[in-house]
């Protein structure tokens, strides 16, 4: 336990106090253990709540001391160690190949921009689509639309149910109604559909602020055409 | 394992902070709720000045239980607490953040905006 005391720096700042006054700083104070021994030695404790801390404060000097060599043999252990065994993690049998990976991620990624573009055909606004799976494990793409009435959600969820079951043979789960965030669950592609209101209440976007967001190739002329509107 | 009288804490920052169980949601003499189970509610403690307020019925999704969670292969979850998140009748979550961790099964049982919104899924 004591040990563990004054390799964490917080327990030690009454010591470390006296450090300050004497002109030293921690560093300084690792490198040359002797003349700061004698110095604790001849420090007495400034208030009866730093007593107790005080009081084993020599002990814990020489402790610390002690502790920074042990931690340079060790780190050379480690270097020993790392030499003889190797930095790498070894990878679990059952996973896939990286090839496979980035084939799913492909066809994840031209699944998601057919569901953008459906959702750009039926004039959803916003339409983003992020790269989350270096975030959750759980999906790769999310589709983030903004509809401007219900019978528009219902419409954008109808046409990419269809164009999903006939071109993907994809069924999806989630939401069958219009709702005012619509989800629609494809495994690998989450597509969302809100209303402006709950677009900028639930504000997903800033939640997953570090995927990497997918560029669209409509999404020039979509901006000519909202420039135009 | 939820049954009426049991407090549950709030995992989501709708403004309730601690529940009482009041109804079991499903089949018509239900006797526990699990995991991904829908209950109905009393808010028995809320923060002050956020839309939710004490003593109102909500409807809330159960996130995490001190009963384990057993999976068929053969993993056990157990949470250090009963934990509900607060929905509204659609199902969309009133409030706009989940706090920790949540478990997979919510996927399943088409409560994916709650595992959106989550921070970890287990």
């Amino acid at each position: 336990m004591e040990l563990h005391s004054c390799i964490h720096p917080l327990p030690c700042t009454p010591s470390t106090g006296i450090l300050v006054s004497g002109g030293r700083t921690e560093a300084k104070f690792a490198a040359n253990p002797r003349k700061l021994h004698s110095l604790t030695l001849n420090s007495v404790p400034f208030s009866s709540k730093d007593y107790n801390l005080g009081r084993s404060s020599s002990t814990d000097f020489s402790r610390m001391a002690i502790g920074s060599d042990v931690s340079e043999d060790t780190d050379d252990m480690f270097d020993d160690l790392l030499k003889k065994h190797g930095k790498v993690v070894y990878r679990r049998n059952d996973q896939k190949p990286a090839t496979e990976e980035i084939d799913d991620d492909a066809e994840s990624l031209s699944f998601a921009v057919a569901v953008a573009k459906v959702a750009s055909d039926v004039k959803a606004g916003d339409i983003k689509v992020l790269f989350v799976k270096p975030l959750v494990y759980w999906t790769r793409f999310f589709i983030i639309a903004t509809a401007f009435s219900r019978p528009q959600i219902d419409a954008i969820g109808t046409r990419i149910r269809d164009m999903a079951e006939v071109q993907y043979g994809r069924v999806a789960s989630g939401d069958f109604k219009p709702n005012s965030w619509t989800l629609l669950d494809f495994g690998d592609v989450v597509v969302h559909i809100f209303l402006p209101q709950q677009r900028e209440y639930y504000n997903l976007e800033e939640f997953y602020g570090n995927a990497a967001p997918i560029e669209l190739p409509f999404e020039n002329q979509q901006l000519r055409g909202s420039k135009g509107y | 394992m939820i049954q009426p009288q049991t407090h549950l804490n709030v995992a989501d920052n709708s403004g309730a902070r601690e529940l009482m169980c009041i109804r079991i949601i499903g089949a018509s003499n239900r006797r526990y709720a699990h995991i991904g189970d829908v209950i109905v509610a009393v808010i028995k403690e809320a923060v002050p000045n956020m839309p939710l307020e004490r003593s109102e019925v909500v409807r809330a999704v159960i996130v995490r239980t001190c009963k384990e969670l057993k999976r068929d292969n053969g993993m056990i979850i157990r949470y250090d607490d009963n934990a509900a998140v607060v929905i509204d009748q659609e199902g969309n979550p009133k409030g706009t953040r989940i706090f920790g961790a949540i478990a997979r099964e919510l996927r399943e049982l088409n409560f994916t905006k709650i595992v959106s919104l989550a921070p970890e899924v287990l």
